[in-house]
């Protein structure tokens, strides 16, 4: 009677997967159990739930398994066969200055997630000190964020719960915009193009069938999120813009979001008056009430009126 | 120091033998090689794609120091002590040498000479090739980015490799700030300067004479951490809010402020001395639970959510409930009850 070993788990998918790929033949899981003697259970059905495990953890990590059906002798007995080229990175002979480069400029814009240090990785280059200069943290650890992006480059659509309510969505991009992940994608339930938080999906994500659909020509990502200002002026409220007077302290923040362009007249103090967006009231009052005391509405007297009409809502609460 | 030598043994031991060499150790707290940050023990799949990555990383270099290994790939040493045993009986039947994995730590060394198997890495999946594209892109679009054609070539090699080779659809947009490229070349300069920065905490402007330690985006600003002569130590200056810059002539030690720019960096930006507010918030106010770092959330049966986030001032606290409107409230501390009443009024003085 031989020696009962014990064997984990990941020394066994190891040893399957060198197996798999050195053999030029496929193999049955008969001949992988001879092979592996001892590794899988003695008891058939416990070995094939064992080697159905392994199988479906090395697809999940990238590796395609093929299976054969075999003729002659075996007629009907299923054979298993790994292909090196099909899973190994072998595409781009990087040249160490550009392999220097590249871990340079993931150490100036890091992404908070591990797809682009296992890029790295693979590639052959590592981690390198920041240098000086200015740096990057964008955080990429969303949970759905792997299969938003597998369905993007495999034009495969997704389902969610979004705003409760069941999407189907053609992914068409991503954007990392102030800490948060915007999906861009035609929805299918509002027949339309439209924008996703991913934080705020509410389910799941699974992915479809792919190669469904086809990305827009020419479709440009950053301009298909609204940033603060386009918010403000995606709105019907009658009157489309407000001039707002802004303290000195401000006026270089407010510059820098709206343009020199916005700027009506400016104050001897150093403060200015802003003509910006206020179709959307909601957005409108949340930039406005940033500023608390440093800003003031001027005119119209309708949108002052409104402002007014709000703080004296707020004061009244107590 | 006698476990990490263990693995040399096995260019003469037989395989169950060796089996006993493997034995798993359950990780304590350490970070996952795929930064999946789980407690427990590691799973067979994490610890198999693990491996996959570090051992054609190995074999290219063939002899690094294992603690550099540990770091780069953010793993105890425990764990890839361990791991490394595994692989290192892992191979093809009949599991002669040449048919082993050729990976060894011998004193302090891990030392992988002879690529046998696995010697080369998986494919970029889709999601890493957009990542390093990203990456990349972001990096280059930044002030004063190198333009090295080097990195020029890498990122055309990378753009042909993606399954959209001519738009990457994963894009980082990043703040703009003209103040940014001035701030970059006085830390590479190491020259002091003479802000005049808008204090929204308290609502006015000082005078701060600052030596840059590190300039970095997060959430959708610019801030540069700089020795401060004010505070007399490291503080964050969110850049947007500088109103004007002077170079004062002087220069300063760039290395020593670099270090303590890196160890503040660790430092939570909320520390437990910051006062603890709990809001409740409903509707269109519901964006305070995602806008902010938030010590606890909890959702109510109507809908409400009572968030508790760390506050820097009563002005600070001020500003969000006077934009939070009508569907923010304070909880507590019972002294802030009143604050967006009082803040509204003040306001409304302006409007007379």
């Amino acid at each position: 009677m031989t020696k009962k070993v014990k064997i984990n788990a990941a020394e066994r998918m190891l040893n399957l997967l060198a197996l798999l790929s050195v053999r030029n033949q496929p193999i049955t899981l008969k001949r992988i159990r001879q092979e592996l003697a001892g590794q899988y259970s003695e008891d058939p059905d416990a070995a094939r739930a064992q080697f159905e495990r392994d199988k479906s953890d090395l697809r999940e990590l990238g590796i395609p398994i093929e299976t054969v059906v075999l003729g002659g002798d075996q007629a009907g007995e299923t054979a298993y066969k790994v292909t090196r080229n099909n899973y190994e990175f072998t595409d781009a002979n990087f040249t160490p200055q550009e392999i220097e480069a590249l871990q340079i400029a993931a150490a100036t814009v890091r992404l908070a997630a591990s797809e682009s240090e296992v890029a790295l990785w693979k590639l052959g280059a590592e981690r390198v000190r920041p240098s000086l200069g200015a740096r990057v943290t964008i955080g990429f650890s969303d949970p759905h964020l792997d299969v938003i992006l597998a369905a993007i480059s495999k034009r495969a659509p997704l389902s969610f719960t979004y705003k409760g309510d069941d999407r189907v969505v053609d992914a068409y991009g991503m954007l990392a915009r102030k800490g948060f992940w915007y999906l861009v994608g035609h929805d299918h339930l509002r027949k339309a193009q439209r924008v996703f938080r991913v934080d705020r999906i509410e389910s799941e994500v699974k992915m479809g069938k792919p190669n469904a659909y086809k990305i827009p020509k020419g479709l440009n990502i950053a301009k298909a999120v609204p940033n603060d200002r386009q918010m403000m002026a995606a709105g019907d409220y009658e009157h489309p813009t407000a001039k707002v007077r802004v303290d000195s302290s401000l006026v270089r923040g407010v510059t820098r979001e709206f343009g020199r362009e916005a700027i009506v007249s400016e104050g001897a103090d150093g403060s200015a008056v802003f003509e910006v967006p206020c179709s959307n009231t909601y957005a409108f009052r949340l930039w406005l009430f940033a500023m608390v005391d440093k800003a003031e509405v001027i005119e119209p007297q309708e949108v002052r009126d409104n402002v007014v009409r709000w703080l004296d809502e707020l004061a009244e609460r107590a | 120091m006698a476990k990490k030598r263990a693995t040399k043994a096995k260019k003469s031991a037989k395989k169950p033998a060796k089996k006993r060499a493997t034995a798993t150790k359950p990780a304590a707290s350490t970070t996952r090689t795929r930064a999946t940050k789980r407690r427990g023990p590691r799973s067979a799949s994490e610890r198999v794609a693990g491996l996959l990555l570090i051992l054609p990383w190995l074999m290219k270099r063939k002899r690094v120091r294992l603690p550099e290994v540990a770091r780069q790939f953010r793993m105890s040493e425990e764990d890839l002590v361990a791991d490394l045993q595994m692989a290192a009986v892992c191979g093809v039947p009949p599991y002669t040498p040449d048919a082993l994995v050729d990976v060894f730590v011998d004193d302090g060394w891990v030392i992988a000479e002879i690529p046998t198997l696995f010697s080369r890495p998986l494919r970029l999946t889709s999601a890493e090739m957009y990542a390093i594209v990203a990456m990349v892109d972001a990096a280059q679009r930044l002030p004063g980015a190198s333009k090295r054609t080097a990195l020029t070539s890498a990122v055309a090699k990378l753009r042909r490799l993606t399954p959209d080779s001519d738009d990457n659809p994963v894009k980082i947009d990043l703040p703009d700030d003209p103040l940014l490229e001035e701030l970059q070349r006085s830390q590479q300069e190491s020259l002091e300067l003479r802000i005049a920065y808008f204090n929204p905490a308290r609502s006015d402007v000082s005078m701060r004479t600052i030596r840059v330690g590190k300039i970095f985006s997060e959430r959708g600003h610019w801030y540069v951490l700089a020795d401060d002569d004010k505070s007399g130590a490291m503080r964050n200056f969110r850049v947007d809010r500088i109103q004007s810059i002077v170079r004062t002539g002087k220069t300063y030690d760039q290395v020593d402020v670099a270090r303590r720019a890196e160890s503040e960096a660790d430092r939570e930006w909320f520390g437990d001395t910051l006062e603890s507010v709990t809001l409740r918030v409903r509707d269109d106010a519901s964006w305070i639970a995602e806008a902010y770092p938030t010590v606890s959330r909890v959702k109510n049966r109507d809908g409400s959510v009572d968030v508790t986030l760390r506050i820097g001032s009563e002005h600070w606290l001020a500003r969000l409930l006077l934009r939070g409107g009508g569907n923010v409230e304070v909880i507590e501390p019972a002294k802030y009850k009143r604050l967006q009443a009082t803040t509204a009024t003040e306001v409304r003085a302006k409007y007379v």
